[in-house]
């Protein structure tokens, strides 16, 4: 129960907050903005400042420049020619262990949408049931947290992604003048929001996404993933070296950055509807991971707004990561950016992850359904299902 | 019951004098029983008792994300294709009782129950619904039936029992509905006309020339 009334203090006081906290970001965002115009050639003296800052950690959050201009900017030709678009999205239910039995499910939902056929769309749900001692626990027994099913889910994405893409190739008769984009909601390196410390643990996720970018390539598919309402500041942090010396370049310096808690996504709300900014790549742990794994290859981006209308206030500005390859091709970013910024219209985010997210949604009722199912499967093998007392105070406090 | 019975959904809910199905979406490319008003369907209730009703409403129900999309003005025919044929968006069917049928028996009056929760509701075939409107008193249901649109589901109804049996019994078929609604129907005779000019105009035409025999 929230009792409102404890709180009409503190929530005037941050309203203040909140505007003065504008004033201040919108000073220093004309600053940066400033310093992109003026300073957008990407200098040898800015490579060896970003080189010298590599080396600190702080500067995991920074990037690099693969243009030669940090301020250049593309609205891509509109398409001319029948393009498909595959989306892949997952869902999961994670372990209860307050529920009648433990295990997880993952479920994984697909579209392939072909534009230009007037067609209805391929769509499919694949669900999976884990309840394997291997499955549910650890080496050490204990039970497997969130970020494992987590990383499980991320795996089944790009592998379907990969099938999917294969498919269609050769359900088209292997020509690769059609182009096909395989998306997926999020940074297309899956495993940049989790804490891996066991290096074979990690090692083998890298080479299962390499593995799966190779087949996206052989495929002749362009992966891309879809970033929307970007927090990342990469290119602030370049921002941040061009008023510092190279000797000026410590940890402490990068730490008090005059840019903090700007986003580059608001660096870059001046974007036309459907323009695109220059091509960066983060200069993560995961991308260097990948670029080892893979043979050079490095993750790349861009921002886009994807917005109808032009003007700030009706920016959307999204990234789009696709790996290197993809990168250097400007004529098939120019066919991704255009076909996902078409699939954006009705809605302003790609209908074709909305779906995919729908497909592979679970809702409370169909989780109640497996559970019954599960309670009657129990019940044909002589068990007692029961919940914990806990599970079933919440039920019996539970809203309607 | 026969072979070839094509089910519709299940029942989301129901009272004694109605029920409501839910359906899986219209499908064009599965070639899927398409709910149609007027339509005879049934309901088992347990092993020996068969609840029939006549379709009454067809929803095809919308939500937030349709909404945007029309609000948006989509023109995509690959996305309109997807809401029509690929979204899960239930239809939901009202049905009217109209009797009931206990082994080979059947009633022209409401059942002791109504369907279960889920209980498969089926389209009658041409067999189940000639042999449901061989009497004619269901009709008083229909007519008495509140808040359902009466006479177009009477209307609806008679035009697929009369389609259902052979071509030389249609004809008399229709003859003798008209009979009964015209006494069914005697002290409201703008509302008999109504009805008789939306049936096949034929039937109009017996019913005056018997009158005048």
């Amino acid at each position: 129960m929230l009792e409102l009334n404890k709180l009409a203090e503190r929530v005037e006081a941050m309203g203040r907050c909140l505007a003065q906290r504008q004033e201040d970001l919108q000073e220093r965002l004309a600053h940066a903005r400033e310093l992109l115009g003026r300073h957008s050639l990407v200098t040898e003296a800015l490579r060896e400042k970003i080189a010298r800052a590599r080396a600190i950690d702080e500067w995991r959050r920074g990037a690099l420049p693969l243009a030669a201009h940090l301020n250049e900017r593309r609205i891509p030709p509109p398409l001319t020619s029948p393009v498909t678009l595959i989306a892949v999205d997952g869902s999961q239910i994670y372990p209860d262990r307050h529920g009648i039995a433990t295990y997880y499910l993952l479920n994984i939902g697909s579209i392939v949408l072909r534009l230009g056929s007037g067609q209805a769309p391929t769509v499919s749900t694949i669900p999976e049931l884990f309840f394997d001692d291997r499955d549910l626990f650890d080496p050490d027994g204990q039970l497997r947290p969130p970020e494992y099913i987590n990383a499980q889910r991320s795996r089944r994405e790009i592998a379907i992604l990969a099938d999917l893409a294969e498919a269609e190739r050769s359900r088209t008769g292997g020509d690769p003048a059609l182009p096909i984009i395989a998306m997926v909601d999020g940074p297309l390196l899956p495993w940049m929001r989790q804490d891996a410390e066991e290096g074979e643990a990690l090692t083998e996720e890298v080479d299962f996404f390499v593995h799966q970018m190779q087949r996206l390539r052989r495929a002749h598919a362009v992966p891309v993933g879809y970033v929307d309402r970007p927090g990342s500041a990469y290119v602030l942090r370049i921002l941040e070296l061009l008023e510092l010396s190279a000797e000026e370049i410590s940890r402490e310096t990068l730490r008090q950055g005059r840019f903090r808690q700007l986003t580059d996504r608001l660096l870059f709300n001046n974007l036309a509807p459907n323009e695109r900014s220059a091509l960066f790549t983060s200069n993560s742990d995961a991308n260097d991971r990948y670029e080892q794994a893979s043979g050079g290859d490095r993750i790349a981006f861009v921002y886009v707004n994807v917005a109808r209308r032009p003007g700030p206030s009706n920016s959307i500005i999204v990234r789009l990561e696709v790996p290197g390859w993809v990168a250097a091709q400007p004529e098939l970013l120019d066919i991704a950016q255009a076909a996902i910024y078409a699939n954006c219209e009705p809605t302003g985010y790609p209908y074709v992850l909305t779906r995919a997210h729908e497909l592979a949604l679970v809702g409370q009722a169909e989780r109640a359904d497996l559970e019954a199912m599960l309670f009657q499967a129990m019940l044909r093998n002589h068990l007692i299902p029961t919940v914990s007392p806990k599970a079933q105070s919440k039920f019996l406090t539970a809203r309607r | 019951m026969t072979d070839n019975s094509i089910p519709l959904g299940r029942v989301l809910r129901s009272s004694t004098p109605a029920f409501t199905v839910g359906c899986q979406p219209l499908s064009l490319e599965r070639q899927r029983f398409m709910p149609r008003f007027g339509t005879l369907v049934r309901a088992s209730v347990g092993e020996r008792e068969t609840i029939y009703g006549l379709i009454y409403n067809v929803t095809i129900e919308d939500d937030a994300f349709v909404r945007q999309l029309v609000a948006a003005g989509v023109e995509s025919a690959e996305i309109i294709e997807d809401q029509r044929q690929k979204r899960q968006v239930p239809v939901v069917v009202d049905v009217l009782v109209v009797g009931y049928g206990r082994g080979e028996a059947i009633f022209h009056r409401l059942p002791a129950q109504p369907p279960p929760t889920l209980a498969p509701i089926y389209a009658c075939n041409p067999a189940e619904l000639i042999r449901f409107t061989a009497e004619h008193v269901w009709l008083r249901m229909v007519l008495d039936a509140r808040d359902v649109p009466a006479d177009q589901l009477v209307v609806a109804a008679v035009e697929a029992a009369a389609q259902a049996r052979p071509p030389e019994h249609q004809k008399p078929y229709l003859v003798e509905v008209g009979r009964e609604l015209a006494r069914m129907l005697s002290q409201d005779l703008v509302r008999l006309e109504s009805i008789l000019k939306q049936l096949k105009p034929r039937a109009m035409e017996r019913l005056h020339g018997s009158q005048t025999e």
